[in-house]
Parts: C-alpha cells; sequence; structure tokens
C-alpha cells in the first residue's frame, strides 16, 4: 500500500531504487583523501615486489623480441602452412582484453549504469595497456618493424599505395584509431582528476607536472558544459568503434578462404569473446586492486557481482557462437568446413579446443550461483579460466584452421619455441607492469565522476522546469 | 590580493543545493557575468546562469561527415584512379571495402574535433593564467566546494556591490580576484597555431613528395627484389665457363612420364602393346593431343589433308591410307617418339601416356572413316 502511495505521489517504487553505490559513509572530500594519496604517498612493499616480477617478465619479453629483430622471425615456430601463429593470437587476444574498457566507459554510461563511474578509470587504463601490448605483435610480425610505416598511406619514393581492399590495412586504420581515441577518452576523463591532484599536492614538481597536465582546469560551470557534451559524444562514437574493432579484427579471417575461418558469423562472435576476456581481466585486476589499495568501500561486492553476471552472460552468447559454429560446418554441406570444424573437437590439437570449449564455456556456469559471484575463489578460478580458454580460442581459430589447409601434402604440426613463449610472456609483463605503475601515479577511480553520483551530490528539485 | 584592478569576486559554498538556490539570487541584481566553480557537473546549473546550449554537437556532426567525405576520397582517388590494382576480382572503384576505413577515419575526425574542440576551442584550455588558479579557493572548488564568481564586463564592475551580493547569498570566504595574466603562456591559442603549422607543413611535404615522384621518377621504386643475384633465362652470364647462364640437363636424366621406349628400330617397335585402355577418358586425352600437335599437318580426320600444308611445302602421311591402317600400333608409336621423314620427333613434348593415347585416337580415327557394316549392329547393340 505504501509503494502504491508513493508511486501516486510520483515517486520511485521501493524495489527499484538502486542500493547505494558506496559503502560506508563517503564524500566528495573523503574520496579525494582516500583515492588522490595514493600518487603522494610512498608505495607498500608488495608493490616493489610485485613491479620487479612484472618487469623482469617484461625484460626477459623484451629481450626475445630484440632476438627476433635481430635474427628474424625464424626464430618462431611459424612454418608453412601455419604462417600466423602466436604472434597473430597474442594480438587478437590483447586487443580483445582492451574491449571490457570500452564497453564499460562508453556503453555502460550511455545506459547510465551509474556503477560503472568507480571502475571505467581502471578499466580504461587496461584498454589503453591492452592495446599497446596487441600493437607490438603486428609490428614484430612484419619482420623488419623499421618498415612498419609503409603500412600508412603516404606519399612516397616507392610510388606505391596501400590497397585499401585488405582487411590487414582496415586493421591498421582500426587498431590505431581505437588506441587514439581511448586515449582521448581517457585522458578527458583524467583532466578534472589531475586538477584535483594539481590543488592538493605540496610538491613543487609535481604541481608544474599536474598543472601541464591539467592543463589549467578549473571547474568552470561553461566548461563543464561542453565537458559533458564532449563525453556523451565520446561514449556514442566509442561505441560504434568498440563493436567495429573486433569486427575489423575478424574480417583478417572472415575475408579469406581458409575453411574454419570463412564464417559470416565471425565479427560479433569476435566482439562477444573481446568483452568476455576483457571483463575477466578486469575482475583480476579490480580483486587485487580493492585488497591491496584499501578501496572496499568504493569498489564493492556488487560491482564484482554485476561485472561478472556480464561474464556469465558473454559465456552464454559464446556457448551460442561456438554450437553456431559447428551448425555452419554441417550445414555448408562442405567437406572442408566438416574437415576443420571436426579437426577442432577431434584432431591434433583437440585438447586445446576442448580446453576451450571448458574453460570459455563450462566454468563460467558457476556463475549462476550468487555464491560464487560475491567469492573470490570462484570468481578469480572462472576469470583465469576464461583468461587461458580465450587465448586457446584464438590458438584454436588460427592454427587448428591453418595446420590442415586444402592440400594434404603441405600439413604441418606446429610447434611453437622457446622465443614464443619468451615474448607472449614479455606482453603481459608489460601490461602489467604499466597496470602497476598507473595504479601509483594517477587517480584509479573517476574521483570527479563518483563525486557527482554520491547521495547528496546533486541539488534537489525546487519545483522548477525540470518535471 | 594583488595590484592592478579587481576582475571578479568569488564566493563559496558548502553544497550544490545552496549554489543553486544562490544563483537567482546574485543574478538578479546584474551586477556581471556569473560562473560557478565546481568539482563536478552540477545538474541545472546551465539554465540557472542562462548559459547558450554547447555547439559541440553541430562541430563533430561537421567534421564527422567530412571525415567520412575525406576517407571516401582518398581512398577512391587511390584505388581507382592514381595507382588502381584489381584485388580479388573487384572493380577498382568498387567503394564497398572502402566502408571500414570510412567508418574508422569518421570516428576518429568526430573525436578529436570533440576532446580537442572542448579543450582548445570551446573552454579555452590550456590557459594557466586565470586568477581562480591562484586563489586560495581552488583547493576547495576542486575537492568538495562550489564556488559562485561574479565577473567584470567592461568597465563599470563595482567589487564592493559584489561582495555585498554574495554575502547576501550566504556565500563564505568572499575573494576578490585580479586581472587574468594573459602573458605570451602556453594557451590554446599558441597550441593550435603550432598544431596548425605542424598540420599546413605535413600536407605541403607530402604534396611535394608526391608531385617529386610523379615528376621526376628518378629513383627506382622498390629496388630490393630485383636487385637479387640470379640466373636470368635466355640471357648470358659469367657464372659458367660456357657463358650461358641455362643448363643442360645432366647426362642420362629421365624426366617423370618421359621413360625410354626400349627399342631400337620401328620394325622393334611394332611387337610394342598399347598399355593404355580404350576408354572415353583415354580417347579425350588422344583427341586433345591430336587437335594440339597433329591436326595442323594431318588434318583433322588424319587423311593428310590440311589448311597449312600447301603453304608449307610439305607432304604430310595420309593416315587413312592402307599401309598405316595395317600398322600394329607401336610403329604409329614409334613414328610420333622418333619423327619420320619430315615430322619432327614429339618425344619432349608428349609423355609417353600421351603419345600412347594419340595412338588410340589415330586408331579411332581410321575406324570412322572406315565402317563396315558390322559396326552399325555394333552400335545398334549398345
Amino acid at each position: 500500500m505504501r509503494t502504491e502511495a508513493s508511486l501516486l505521489r510520483g515517486g520511485i517504487p521501493e524495489g527499484l531504487i538502486e542500493p547505494p553505490l558506496t559503502e560506508g559513509v563517503v564524500t566528495p572530500g573523503s574520496l579525494d583523501d582516500q583515492v588522490l594519496a595514493f600518487p603522494d604517498s610512498r608505495p607498500p612493499r608488495q608493490w616493489y615486489i610485485g613491479l620487479a616480477i612484472t618487469m623482469t617478465a617484461m625484460l626477459i619479453g623484451f629481450g626475445f623480441i630484440g632476438y627476433t629483430i635481430a635474427t628474424g622471425i625464424g626464430v618462431w615456430g611459424n612454418t608453412s602452412p601455419v604462417f600466423w601463429a602466436f604472434d597473430i593470437i597474442n594480438f587478437v587476444f590483447w586487443v580483445g582484453i582492451g574491449h571490457a574498457g570500452t564497453l564499460i566507459s562508453a556503453i555502460l554510461f550511455l545506459f547510465r549504469k551509474r556503477w560503472r563511474n568507480a571502475i571505467a578509470r581502471f578499466a580504461e587504463a587496461m584498454t589503453i595497456f591492452a592495446v599497446m601490448c596487441a600493437g607490438i605483435f603486428p609490428l614484430i610480425h612484419v619482420g623488419r618493424p623499421w618498415l612498419a610505416f609503409w603500412l600508412f598511406p603516404y606519399p612516397n619514393q616507392r610510388a606505391v599505395w596501400t590497397n585499401f581492399r585488405s582487411p590487414l590495412l582496415w586493421d591498421v586504420f582500426a587498431v590505431s584509431t581505437y588506441f587514439s581515441v581511448s586515449l582521448m577518452f581517457w585522458f578527458l576523463g583524467l583532466v578534472p582528476d589531475i586538477a584535483s591532484m594539481r590543488d592538493r599536492t605540496t610538491s613543487k614538481v609535481r604541481k608544474v607536472i599536474y598543472s601541464v597536465l591539467s592543463m589549467g582546469w578549473r571547474g568552470a560551470a561553461s566548461h563543464w558544459q561542453h565537458y559533458e557534451k564532449a563525453y556523451l559524444l565520446l561514449a556514442g562514437l566509442a561505441t560504434g568503434l568498440v563493436l567495429s574493432v573486433h569486427s575489423v579484427v575478424s574480417f583478417d579471417f572472415a575475408t579469406s578462404v581458409v575453411p574454419g575461418w570463412h564464417m559470416t558469423i565471425f565479427p560479433p562472435y569476435f566482439v562477444a569473446g573481446a568483452i568476455f576476456a576483457g571483463f575477466s581481466m578486469v575482475v583480476i585486476v579490480l580483486v587485487v586492486v580493492r585488497e591491496t589499495m584499501q578501496l572496499k568501500n568504493l569498489i564493492t561486492m556488487r560491482h564484482l557481482d554485476v561485472m561478472n553476471k556480464v561474464i556469465l552472460g558473454m559465456a552464454c552468447l559464446m556457448g551460442y557462437s561456438y554450437m553456431m559454429e559447428g551448425f555452419t560446418a554441417w550445414y555448408s554441406m562442405n567437406p572442408y568446413l566438416h574437415h576443420a570444424f571436426m579437426n577442432i573437437i577431434t584432431g591434433v590439437y583437440g585438447w586445446a579446443g576442448w580446453l576451450t570449449i571448458s574453460c570459455n564455456i563450462l566454468i563460467p556456469q558457476l556463475l549462476w550461483f550468487k555464491k560464487c559471484r560475491t567469492s573470490y575463489f570462484w570468481m578469480i578460478l572462472v576469470a583465469v579460466g576464461v583468461t587461458v580458454g580465450m587465448w586457446f580460442e584464438r590458438f584454436v581459430i588460427i592454427v587448428i584452421s591453418l595446420h590442415q589447409d586444402y592440400l594434404p601434402s603441405s600439413w604441418r604440426i606446429y610447434k611453437p619455441t622457446l622465443v614464443d613463449f619468451g615474448v607472449l610472456l614479455g606482453s603481459f609483463g608489460l601490461f602489467f607492469t604499466l597496470v602497476l605503475i598507473f595504479a601509483r601515479v594517477l587517480p584509479v577511480i573517476a574521483t570527479t565522476e563518483v563525486k557527482a553520483i554520491l547521495p547528496g551530490a546533486q541539488p534537489s528539485h525546487h519545483g522548477d522546469d525540470h518535471e | 590580493m594583488s595590484s592592478g584592478k579587481s576582475f571578479a569576486v568569488l564566493g563559496l559554498f558548502d553544497s550544490a543545493d545552496a549554489l543553486v538556490t544562490a544563483i537567482p539570487k546574485v543574478r538578479e541584481k546584474q551586477l556581471g557575468g556569473l560562473e560557478a566553480y565546481t568539482p563536478y557537473p552540477i545538474h541545472g546549473i546551465d539554465e540557472a546562469l542562462g548559459l547558450r546550449r554547447s555547439p559541440l554537437g553541430g562541430m563533430v556532426l561537421v567534421m564527422g561527415v567530412l571525415g567520412a567525405i575525406t576517407a571516401l576520397g582518398f581512398q577512391y582517388w587511390i584505388s581507382a584512379i592514381d595507382y588502381p590494382i584489381v584485388t580479388g576480382g573487384k572493380a577498382p572503384w568498387s567503394w564497398e571495402a572502402f566502408v571500414p576505413i570510412m567508418f574508422e577515419v569518421t570516428v576518429l575526425f568526430a573525436t578529436f574535433t570533440a576532446g580537442l574542440g572542448m579543450l582548445l576551442l570551446l573552454n579555452k584550455l590550456p590557459f594557466f593564467g586565470h586568477p581562480v588558479l591562484s586563489s586560495e579557493s581552488i583547493k576547495a572548488i576542486t575537492r568538495d566546494r562550489f564556488a559562485l564568481a561574479i565577473e567584470a564586463e567592461g568597465e563599470g564592475f563595482d567589487a564592493a556591490a559584489a561582495q555585498a551580493a554574495l554575502a547576501a547569498a550566504s556565500a563564505t570566504g568572499i575573494e576578490v580576484l585580479p586581472e587574468p595574466d594573459r602573458g605570451p603562456f602556453l594557451t590554446s591559442d599558441y597550441i593550435l597555431r603550432v598544431a596548425g603549422g605542424i598540420f599546413t607543413a605535413c600536407v605541403v611535404a607530402g604534396l611535394l613528395m608526391y608531385a617529386a615522384v610523379k615528376l621526376f621518377p628518378v629513383l627506382p621504386p622498390m629496388s630490393h627484389m630485383e636487385d637479387q643475384p640470379r640466373l636470368n633465362a635466355q640471357k648470358a652470364d659469367s657464372f659458367f665457363k660456357d657463358g650461358f647462364g641455362m643448363r643442360m640437363p645432366v647426362p642420362g636424366t629421365v624426366a617423370r612420364g618421359y621413360l625410354p621406349i626400349g627399342v631400337s628400330s620401328q620394325e622393334e617397335a611394332a611387337s610394342l602393346v598399347n598399355p593404355l585402355p580404350r576408354t572415353p577418358e583415354v580417347l579425350a586425352m588422344g583427341r586433345k593431343v591430336f587437335h594440339n600437335r597433329c591436326e595442323l599437318c594431318h588434318g583433322a580426320l588424319a587423311d593428310g589433308v590440311p589448311t597449312l600444308t600447301a603453304a608449307y611445302g610439305g607432304k604430310p602421311a595420309n593416315l587413312q591410307a592402307q599401309q598405316f591402317r595395317d600398322y600394329p600400333d607401336g610403329k604409329i608409336f614409334w613414328a610420333i617418339t622418333m619423327g619420320k621423314n619430315a615430322m619432327p620427333s614429339h618425344a619432349a613434348d608428349l609423355t609417353v601416356t600421351q603419345r600412347w593415347a594419340v595412338v588410340h585416337y589415330v586408331r579411332a580415327l581410321q575406324r570412322a572413316q572406315n565402317a563396315k557394316d558390322e559396326d552399325l549392329n555394333q552400335a545398334g547393340a549398345r
């Protein structure tokens, strides 16, 4: 009855009222003191240990990359007919990881999902770092990275232009656009936060750095007006972009005639997989961040619960995609396609096929239970499983499809070399090194955005023309 | 408080509510321009301050459309006009493949317009000389307090009246701010000018480069591949003593399908038996070879009446003659392999299988031209 009465008064029914997005008492001031204090304080010992580990991995990877460039990509396991292997697997994997950040920052912003505000900054940062990791691989895959600028259409002494019909060129444009747009989005979000840091730091050097980075932001209402408009527009643009980037990546495969690649389901299938893998990585990192940086009141269990629900939804989409791949193979009546599909589940690399299916489809079903969605053990298990599974999914798509092509005489078993694993390790090292540095140097939570959704942050209505 | 004229008076409020309540009270006194400084965007403050709608949406739309047109035009001009290459059997001007890059460039143009247009053009940032930045209140503004400023519009700014108006609206920490410092600092104008200069320089350099390559093609394009050391067919080469680039095969080499026949005269060859069955496939192969190699001289019916021979002056054998109809298969095979009279050897051009297939086909031609009554029965039986 009370609910009905409040409905009559134009109120919101109790069941629909969103629970608070933060735990405990959080005020704009306490938020700044909590989040913006990190860059001004000394990192704890665990941070240095973590950085030592990730930087070691990174330097090992850089060593192997140097060795590859100096020797040639023959040091990898790639051999005819498997010309694409770890290099392209890692590229697709890392680009995919980046997609969660854009989804959280752009699509959930358009949907007015206010819980995104607390995790958007970290997810966006992970997008940028993941795309940086991804960029390494096509660069070293071309063999002569110092000539990689040939990929761009500029008037040159060779008097040749690039081929605009090649999906590989589309990739160059898609990934570089994606990186630029993500960086712009991230930077715009950072400007007011860095202005807050500028005004609270006591160090003169930091003050200069923050002043330059915040571009003299002073929080004027006329500036906020343009700022909010720009943010909304960027969210809309990034939404289209995030759907297009992995679609374009999938065109690298789908526009070819290799059995197992030539399928129309590839673009949506890749986008779903990218968001799936990206969310898992965000869950892994956020669990570590909220535990070690004492951010439990801002990144609440509810955030993790909701993200796990997204992971579950994406796992079901992936299951559908896998089944549709099988259906396409069967329905096509194409013996090559039949062979390519059966090769995934019964071939030499059948273990990789089943690992993919178990990690991506079966294990995430645990998330149907609220207990698993809110327990570190289970959510980390699922997230690590999905990360491994999604890496192997790309292995399945690329290596299994390639190693047995149309010509049985050229079939070959692909074996990665130590250098392949070294470069993969290096990319993880680079990613987590950047994440660790970011966590101590810039505000890990978009304080401005969280301030705006705290209770009482917005003026109550005065019966004006707003109704 | 620095010297010089006062530019604005600023007062602080504790909550967004207090700020929004105060704005109309101060605004109606019309002491100067109103500006609020807040730690985060406040809903409804645009209307309260009387701000005009942001023109950013229109700017982004225009630049996005421009990006799409640029990308389409650029790709079309390159792929269809300046450097047409046929890929995947598509016409050079087919535009469908240009869509992905068109989309990316549209997003790129629109994003940079939204981001940099907002910061540089509309908000005139970076600007480090604004008095609010060096005020006492800025620490509170970017943290959790809300400021309202009355700013001078022209000469007649009454700082005292502004202070009184803010105090009447129950603002605290009222401050009088000096003129902005518009020194030759790092400002948005400066950055825009530098960026514009760099962009123009890039465009000019690109066009010059393009014209130079088109008008003075002095530099061989992509010389890496043609510079590799190799032996060219039909060309002299100093690598071998005899100066030839092309080599004879090693003596005794036998190519696949070209086994020696193992007999030394046409009479001995009479004993050879055609190893191929008389199947439609074999006859088809024989017909193809006959058509390509034999018909020119021996005629389509193997009767020695072709079109070319008169001009050539030769007198090819009439294979329909009784002599050749009585030939065993092996002797015809020998003639193809070793050549006869003016006819050259075909051993280098035809595999053993092809030669035997032609033999079958010649037999078929002979039978067709000299059909007997029994053949009719056979045809009827089928």
